[in-house]
């Protein structure tokens, strides 16, 4: 009898296990890849590192062996993948990928929909894997790494009596967090006063300012491409969307190196102090508030993103995730791999972190873990809100091109080498040409 | 059966013919190949997607292209002549010295010994308009109340870059002038003494005229150097903003490897290279000439 029962309780402690196995690395088999290596390519990082350490996990489960071959910023790994494109040499498997690089390499990576079951996408955020399906292929799963920028700003700005007197005699409204762009550029302007402390700051060089002008234009009423990807920025909304950034920089209420900033100078710049109002990503939260990196931690307050004059709220998101390349030996153990690594466990720990979610129970997950935690509350809450109308970059292959094309004619008008309308006109006429060259339309 | 013999000659010149071949023929080949094609880095059949001349003609008339090639020719212009007068001053002065004079000499190679990445990446940081070390100097001496933004700023940003550059290759200068003032006969200099010339005349008929191939050759060496520009301005400007510090080789590199657009890049890149080439031709012939006058060569 207690042979009987220890071997009964053996059965239903190994279908237990076998079960847990199951759900925790998806479709795999115990010992089903045995023998199997899977090289892998992936953004490197101290905030990636920790889901990396799960991996060993999954080499247990299922047999197989993970070779990280190359850990990069994406920067580089998108050279690294170009040049390997122009080599052939594209056998490695599993590589990290972004939602604003991934329309770039139609060829390299191959279509998840059917290594991956489809109840396992459907837990995902499904504005998520529609920007990671290009030309119907979904060619990469979204991993707990979602970004969208909301607004920090100091808070103490807002309980001084005076300084709301001031501002409300000059600009005719109370001083309150701001809800829209427009209130954004009087409120930077006010609080100004370099070179000691300024109003706000961007990102001025590279895709990023693209971004930022692409959200611009949106939240203005625009769009930066038309359905054909012929360029539509050069517009009203357009216009205005340049001139927000032109009437900032030239009110010194922006650092005269704004130009030059990319995130990391933004994210030092807000945390020193001097910059009263900074839209950023999600990643900055616990350096913002942790006092041994930042001067305001403590003082810090969260706002969803500002909206523009079409009452549409700025919301250029996107997202790391991995991807399985078309010339895997093993597709069905990359593709595991990528399960695993995007699966609810794996995105519970990152976003612990932190960062955000791309999975609907993440999501309701940190909500409650941050219930007793007032300053986390709040960046979920105004993160949350932002991501509820996000958008992702324009998905053509061309889009990191026509960045390349842009970014200097937004620099040179915000510097005062050209003219707005000039600015616009020249990169609009660039990224026509590109367009027409390269046979979009 | 007769076994196929080659030429001893050949033998002996084969390895180098093939390594040769491997590193420097076929890629040369292949990028020139390549210059007349579309070729994209993503799209590997575009490689045989010919367009003759098209990728030239549209450098040679894309204004943009023209004017990083002018700056491309001011900073070498600039940086070139600066750095062989800081770089003469240097030697003369450690020529002067009679103790520690090793010292100084190894202490002048420091700013050679960093990777231009570093150098890039410190002086971004000491010209940072915000918590560089320049501005926030400035400040605390009282000379300014501005944030002088150097890297942004028309002139400024040109400014910081070829003061990066000389910084780190002044010693190039010095050193090579410091090994000509070592090699300069003692007897021309006594009899200019006796003949009572000034120190400026005999620096100026007996030294300098001495001295002059190996500033050709330390010019030759750096007009290399600066025509191929990249690693310092990539890191404190990327060639912006809005394109003004934009050199050949930020824009080529940004066009082959981000814009993926290789065949372009490489059309731009052996244009590019007859700037290098005429520096060099210029500077040889210069070095011979300077030679000729000094009775060293024929």
């Amino acid at each position: 009898m207690k042979t009987l029962l220890s071997g009964a309780s053996r059965a239903v402690l190994a279908t237990a296990s076998l079960t847990a196995a199951i759900s925790a690395f998806g479709t795999a088999q115990a010992g089903e890849f045995d023998g199997v290596t899977i090289e892998a390519k992936l953004i490197g990082g101290q905030q990636y590192e920790a889901l990396y350490a799960r991996i060993p996990e999954w080499e247990a489960a299922t047999g197989a062996k993970v070779n990280i071959i190359s850990k990069k910023n994406h920067f580089e790994l998108d050279k690294e993948f170009k040049s390997d494109i122009a080599a052939g040499t594209t056998d490695w498997c599993v590589g990290s990928n972004h939602s604003s690089f991934a329309s770039q390499y139609p060829t390299l990576y191959t279509d998840l929909t059917g290594l991956v079951d489809k109840g396992v996408v459907a837990e995902f955020v499904q504005a998520n894997i529609k920007a990671a399906t290009f030309d119907g292929k979904l060619v990469m799963l979204p991993r707990a790494q979602f970004d969208v920028s909301a607004l920090y700003y100091q808070k103490d700005l807002y309980d001084d009596a005076e300084k709301a007197k001031a501002f409300e005699a000059k600009f005719g409204y109370p001083l309150a967090v701001p809800e829209t762009w427009e209130q954004v550029k009087d409120q930077a302007t006010f609080f100004a006063d370099p070179p000691n402390f300024y109003g706000t700051q961007y990102a001025g060089k590279d895709e990023a300012i693209v971004g930022r002008y692409y959200e611009m234009v949106v939240a203005e009423g625009g769009k930066l491409f038309n359905d054909d990807f012929s360029p539509a920025f050069d517009s009203e909304e357009g216009k205005r969307a340049l001139q927000w950034f032109v009437d900032l920089y030239n009110a010194k209420a922006v650092p005269a190196g704004t130009t030059n900033y990319l995130w990391d100078d933004l994210g030092n710049g807000f945390a020193s102090g001097t910059i009263a109002l900074n839209l950023d990503w999600p990643g900055w939260a616990g350096f913002f508030n942790d006092p041994s990196s930042s001067k305001v931690a403590g003082n810090v307050g969260v706002a969803p993103a500002p909206k523009g004059s079409a009452g549409v709220r700025t919301g250029w998101s996107g997202f790391h995730g991995f991807s399985v390349t078309e010339d895997c030996a093993n597709k069905e153990a990359a593709a595991s791999l990528v399960e695993f690594l995007t699966n609810e466990d794996s995105q519970k720990l990152e976003s612990a972190a932190g960062p955000l979610p791309t999975r609907t129970a993440v999501w309701d997950y940190i909500s409650e873990q941050a219930k007793d935690d007032p300053y986390r509350r709040e960046v979920l809450a105004a993160f949350k809100e932002t991501a509820a109308t996000a958008f992702a970059v324009p998905p053509t292959p061309l889009w990191i091109e026509a960045t390349n094309l842009i970014y200097p004619e937004l620099q040179a008008a915000i510097l005062g080498d050209k003219s707005v309308d000039d600015a616009l006109a020249d990169a609009s006429e660039a990224v026509d040409d590109l367009m027409q060259e390269e046979g979009v339309y | 059966m007769n076994r196929l013999k080659l030429p001893p000659w050949l033998v002996l010149l084969l390895p180098a013919i093939i390594i040769l071949s491997a590193v420097v023929l076929i890629p040369l080949v292949l990028s020139l190949y390549s210059s007349f094609t579309s070729y994209r880095l993503t799209r590997p059949d575009s490689i045989f997607n010919w367009v003759g001349f098209f990728n030239y003609e549209k450098a040679l008339t894309d204004v943009k292209f023209w004017a990083a090639f002018g700056r491309t020719v001011l900073l070498l212009t600039v940086a070139l002549n600066l750095e062989m007068l800081f770089g003469l001053g240097l030697a003369l002065m450690v020529s002067k010295v009679t103790q520690g004079q090793r010292l100084l000499r190894t202490m002048m190679m420091f700013p050679m010994m960093f990777s231009p990445i570093l150098v890039g990446f410190q002086f971004k940081f000491i010209f940072n308009d915000n918590v560089g070390l320049v501005n926030n100097a400035l400040q605390s001496l009282g000379i300014t109340d501005q944030a002088i933004p150097w890297l942004v700023d028309g002139q400024l940003a040109m400014f910081s870059i070829i003061f990066a550059e000389i910084w780190t290759a002044t010693s190039v200068f010095g050193i090579l002038i410091l090994a000509g003032l070592y090699a300069i006969p003692r007897d021309p200099l006594e009899a200019a003494k006796v003949d009572g010339c000034t120190a400026w005349q005999s620096f100026r008929y007996v030294t300098l005229p001495f001295l002059m191939p190996f500033i050709y050759i330390a010019m030759a060496i750096r007009s290399l150097d600066v025509a191929r520009a990249y690693d310092i301005v990539q890191i404190m400007t990327n060639g912006g903003p809005a394109r003004r510090t934009e050199l050949l080789w930020t824009l080529i590199g940004r066009t082959g490897y981000v814009d993926a657009r290789m065949g372009y890049a490489n059309a731009m890149g052996y244009i590019s290279i007859f700037l290098a080439i005429f520096f060099t031709i210029y500077f040889f012939k210069k070095l011979t000439q300077s030679r000729k006058e000094l009775g060293m060569g024929a």
